[in-house]
Order: structure tokens, then sequence, then C-alpha cells
């Protein structure tokens, strides 16, 4: 198969588009990367998420081919790919400082990877053209330079240079790291809707729960190069198996399971949106002691004093700080334990 | 006072002094220039006046000169350029110890003493105008191969990455992005050959025969073996005149 079917067939690989088996790679001493065996399946999102240093973008580059694993394998579309150089892996990523060529075009920058891989000439002008159309670049904005591009602007060029080859899937390292707020949403929807149109399995690296839980099917929790726990968001954020997963996902209460009724020596967690007061059902009740309250935009946030511990809980509104009152919560999480590899 | 005139203030010795000791010799040496040969003890002939000096420049003689000294020097900077950048590659990839030792390779011409060095290449390279330019362009390597080094490793190494995710081989990786990211840095290099090679001396001295004589030392030949320093002052303009030359044009080029 020459460079140019392989490079721009449209990718439909059935099953799984990534795989990665008891791959290791070591800083030095370090394992940066233990261990770590993954699946991604081909269409579906997953994110790898994890506080920085965990491993995540190391793994990331392990998939890209941009390091070489110490051992296991890389798989995709199926095939062994683990000693193959990045060009031969037909997989699109959009880097975490994007990486965009200064000296091209955001037309040029588009059209880079086709013509990299020998795409036809007759065929280059009408997928950038349509590929930059889709990520809501004008005409005129693609003729400019990166330098003269805002943050968002560039971030779309950057997708639409990763998707535009068509690649086997879409690797993305932080790919919202660098922008305000209100432009995250707008890149969050844009990558949601361009991973839903294209059908491309997406693996994505992230630092930020919001970003793993609003896009992914499945999110991957790292820590100290090591897989955590993985599962979908709903589950992973409900019913995480461990005191890691559940801080890193959200604020967090995380008991002793004696000062809600449980047995002893296990712990559960509390969501704080789930703490109720004055509870007309609930797992539990404590009587508490409003320590402070502060409005947080969409919702207060108040700090409970227990005896020596402290509740967060979040709601429409809380009684002043002195207040005693009761409080209750409808879901109670046990957690296995473990805190993280 | 305002702060662009402390400035000022503060840059004018500096300026007067490089100002005026350019513009000074440079008019000591066009006055020479128009004075004949001096007969006596004297470099000039006191009160003479004579346009010879500079109409000899147009002589078959001084064509061959003025042709050789151009192309020594287009020669020193494409070559040592080249080789630069060959050298500034390999050693862009390089990280610690290893990076030292490449280091020590390409600043090789320049840790010996330049005239031991030359006697070196006398054995290796064939005596005429490609062992003199060659000579020329070797002593320029390192400078040349330093300039891109930093300008390499100033290429964020996340580009060449993001080209070879999009399918580019190394070749097109290096064509298309890392090729013409440096290139300011081989103008540069280019312009730096270009009049280090002007004012080619020792290359063509010890390497060149009789017909490579560059402008720099037919000056050296007229001053100092014939005695005819109003000649040599003419030469020697011609010589700033090409070299101011050359850096008006890289100049142009910069700022197009």
């Amino acid at each position: 198969m020459n460079s140019s079917t392989a490079g721009n067939a449209p990718c439909c690989a059935p099953g799984e588009a990534i795989g990665l088996e008891a791959v290791s790679f070591h800083h030095g001493a370090v394992a940066a990367v233990d261990g770590v065996s993954l699946s991604v399946p081909a269409g579906a999102f997953v994110s790898i998420l994890g506080p920085s240093g965990c491993g995540k973008t190391t793994l990331l580059k392990l998939v890209g081919g941009y390091l070489p694993p110490g051992s296991g394998r890389v798989l995709i579309a199926g095939r062994d790919a683990t000693t193959q150089p990045p060009e031969a892996r037909r997989l699109g990523m959009v880097f975490q400082n994007l990486a965009l060529f200064p000296h091209l075009s955001a037309w040029e920058n588009v059209a880079f990877g086709l013509r990299a891989t020998r795409v036809p000439g007759a065929e280059i002008a009408p997928r950038v053209n349509d590929m930059l159309a889709r990520v809501g670049i004008s005409a005129a904005e693609a003729g400019r330079r990166p330098d003269r591009l805002s943050g968002g602007q560039q971030q779309r060029v950057a997708l639409a240079r990763a998707l535009v080859t068509r690649p086997f899937a879409l690797l993305l390292d932080e790919p919202m790291s660098s922008l305000d707020n209100h432009l995250r949403q707008q890149m969050r929807d844009l990558i949601v809707k361009l991973h839903r149109e294209a059908g491309i399995a997406t693996l994505m690296v992230t630092h930020d729960p919001a970003e793993a839980l609003a896009a992914s099917d499945t999110i991957v929790v790292m820590n100290r190069g090591r897989v955590v726990e993985l599962g979908d968001p709903q589950t992973l954020y409900n019913s995480p198996k461990t005191v890691f997963t559940a801080r890193l996902l959200g604020p967090a209460n995380i008991v002793e399971g004696p000062t809600i009724g449980l047995p002893e020596g296990t712990r559960a967690l509390v969501r704080p949106a789930d703490i109720a007061l004055n509870p007309a059902t609930s797992a539990f009740t404590r009587r508490v002691v409003v320590e402070s309250v502060e409005f947080q935009g969409g919702h207060w946030a108040a700090t409970l004093a227990d005896g020596g511990f402290r509740w967060l809980a979040h709601g429409p509104g809380f009684p002043p700080p002195g207040t005693e009152v009761t409080i209750g919560a409808a879901r109670v999480h046990p957690l296995a334990g473990e805190d993280s590899p | 006072m305002t702060s662009p005139w402390r400035a000022w203030a503060l840059l004018m010795p500096a300026l007067l002094l490089a100002g005026l000791g350019t513009a000074a010799g440079a008019a000591l040496t066009l006055r020479m220039s128009l004075h004949a040969t001096g007969t006596g003890a004297g470099l000039y002939e006191p009160g003479s006046f004579t346009l010879a000096h500079w109409m000899s420049l147009a002589d078959e003689h001084h064509r061959a000169i003025i042709g050789a000294t151009v192309a020594t020097g287009l020669a020193a900077a494409l070559v040592s350029t080249a080789v630069g950048y060959l050298l500034a590659l390999v050693a862009a990839t390089l990280g610690g110890g290893r990076l030292g030792w490449v280091l020590m390779l390409i600043l090789a011409p320049r840790l010996s003493g330049v005239l031991a060095a030359l006697f070196g290449l006398q054995r290796l390279v064939p005596r005429g105008w490609v062992g003199s330019a060659l000579a020329e362009a070797w002593l320029m390597v390192p400078y040349a191969a330093l300039i891109l080094l930093v300008a390499l490793r100033g290429i964020d190494p996340a580009l060449p990455a993001a080209a070879r995710g999009l399918g580019a081989g190394p070749w097109t990786v290096l064509a298309r992005v890392i090729w013409p990211l440096s290139l300011p840095a081989v103008a540069l290099c280019l312009q730096l050959g270009w009049v280090w090679g002007l004012g080619a001396f020792l290359g063509p001295l010890f390497l060149g025969g009789p017909e490579q004589a560059t402008l720099a030392t037919e000056m050296h030949r007229e001053a100092f073996d014939l005695g005819r320093w109003p000649r040599a002052a003419a030469d020697g303009l011609a010589l700033a005149a090409l070299t101011m030359g050359a850096w008006a044009w890289g100049g142009r080029r910069e700022a197009a």
C-alpha cells in the first residue's frame, strides 16, 4: 500500500482504534508510564485525566510514536505499531502548544498533512476549505499566519489540521489549557461536534475534570504512571472506587464509615451537591454548625463544622455562619479504600 | 531630560568614537589614494594629485583580482554555511556530553592557531583558488555552525513532531519545516561568510598560487613589497566598498 492511499483512505477501522498492552516508559529510574493497558474503541471519546506529572502526556506520546515504549505493545487499528514512526501511524494530534507552523498561513498549515502524504493536488483545496469551514475559520482568516490569529482561531486551525488527513484516531494533549473559560466551552463543544460528525476515536489528555466529564465516553484516571481506574463519567463521578478518583473528579467529602452509620474501617464519598439541610429522608443525619458561606455563581458553598470534621456543601442557600443545622445526604458511596497506586 | 535623549547622550561618545574613527580612517586612506607614490621616505608624494590608482582598478590585472575576491567571498559564504548547517543539524539533535564533543569538533579550526591550522591544510588540500577558498570557508565554519546551532535549537521541537504526525518523513520535515524556519540564520551566515571571504588574506597567502591574489593580498603586496601605498589605499577602499555593498544588500533583504 503506498503512502498516499494509506495516509488518506477514509478511516473506518472496526473494533479497536487504539490499544495499549502493558506499556511502560521510564525517565531514568522513574517509571513515567508503568504497565498501562488500555483500549480505545473506534468512534469512542476517551479522556486521560490525572494531576501534573502523572504520565498522561507521556502516554499520549507513546501512542503517537513520539516516544518508544520500554516494554509492551501499541496497537493502532488492530495492527502492532510499537516500532512505527509517527508518520506511519495515521493519527492526528493536537499539541498542548498547538505547534502550528509559524511560517505558513492557516490554510497552508491545514494543507500540510495532505501534501506530505501526497494527496492529489486537485483534492487538497476542497478538503482544506471544507475542514476550515467546519471549524469556523473564514477565508480571510485562512490566509493569515498563526501569529495573526486569536488563541481560539489557532485552536480551530490546529483541530482542522489534525482532522483533515482523516486519521485513525485523534490525540488531544490538553487542547484547551491555554484558553479562557468562555473559549474553552466553545472549543469543547466544537471538539465534541467534530468527534460525532467524523465518528473518529479520540484520546484526550486533560487535567480538567469538567472537560473530561463533559466530553468523554470513558475517563481513564491516571496517577504515578498507572491507571487508577476507568469508567464512564457518571459512574466514576458518583461511584469512584478510590479516594484519589473521588477527589480528582470534583469536590468531595471523604468521611469515615462510622460517622454516617457505616462499619468501622470503611470510608465513603458524599458529594457536596448531595448534602441537604433538614432532609426528610437520608442515609444519615448529622448536627453541624455553619462555619462559612460563600456565593460561587451557580450555587452557594458552605463549610459545616462537625466536631473536628468539616463538611463541604453546595446548595441554593445556607443559614448564616454560627447557625446549627441538621444535614443528610440522599446518596452515599462507599469507597474501596485504596487511595491510588 | 527625557529618556530617549538620555539614551542618545549615553550612546553619543561611543557613536562619535566609532563614527569619527571610521570616517577619519576612510578619509585619510582616500586622501592617500589620490596622491602619487612616494619617491623618498614618505608613503606618498605631498602636493601631488592623481586618479591613476583608481583608474588602475579597472585594468585587467585588477579585474582578475576583484573577480577572485568576489569568487572567494561567495565560495567562503556558501561552503561555510553548507558545512555549518550540516554540523549544526547533527549537534542540534544531541544533548549532554555528546553535544560537548561535537562542539569541540566544530570549534577545532579556532582552537589551534590559525597559522598552524593553515600549515596543516597545506598538506591536505591542493594549492590554488579551490584550496584558498576552502581554507577561508574552513576558518568561517565554526561561526556559521554556532549561529545555525542556536537557530536550530530555537525551533520549537513540537513543530517537527507535528509535521511527522501529519505524515511527513524526515526529509519533508527538514525541507518544509526546519529549513524555512532557519532561513534568517542561514541568510546571516551567508552575509558573514561573504564579508569574511571578501577580506580573504591568509587562505590565498598560504594556499593560493600566484594567480589567486585577492584585494587583501594585493594590498599587502602593493604596500609592503612594492612600497606603493597610495595604490594599496585604493585597493583597500575598493574592498571596503564591496563589503559595505554586501551589508547593504543583506540589510535590504532583511527589511523586505
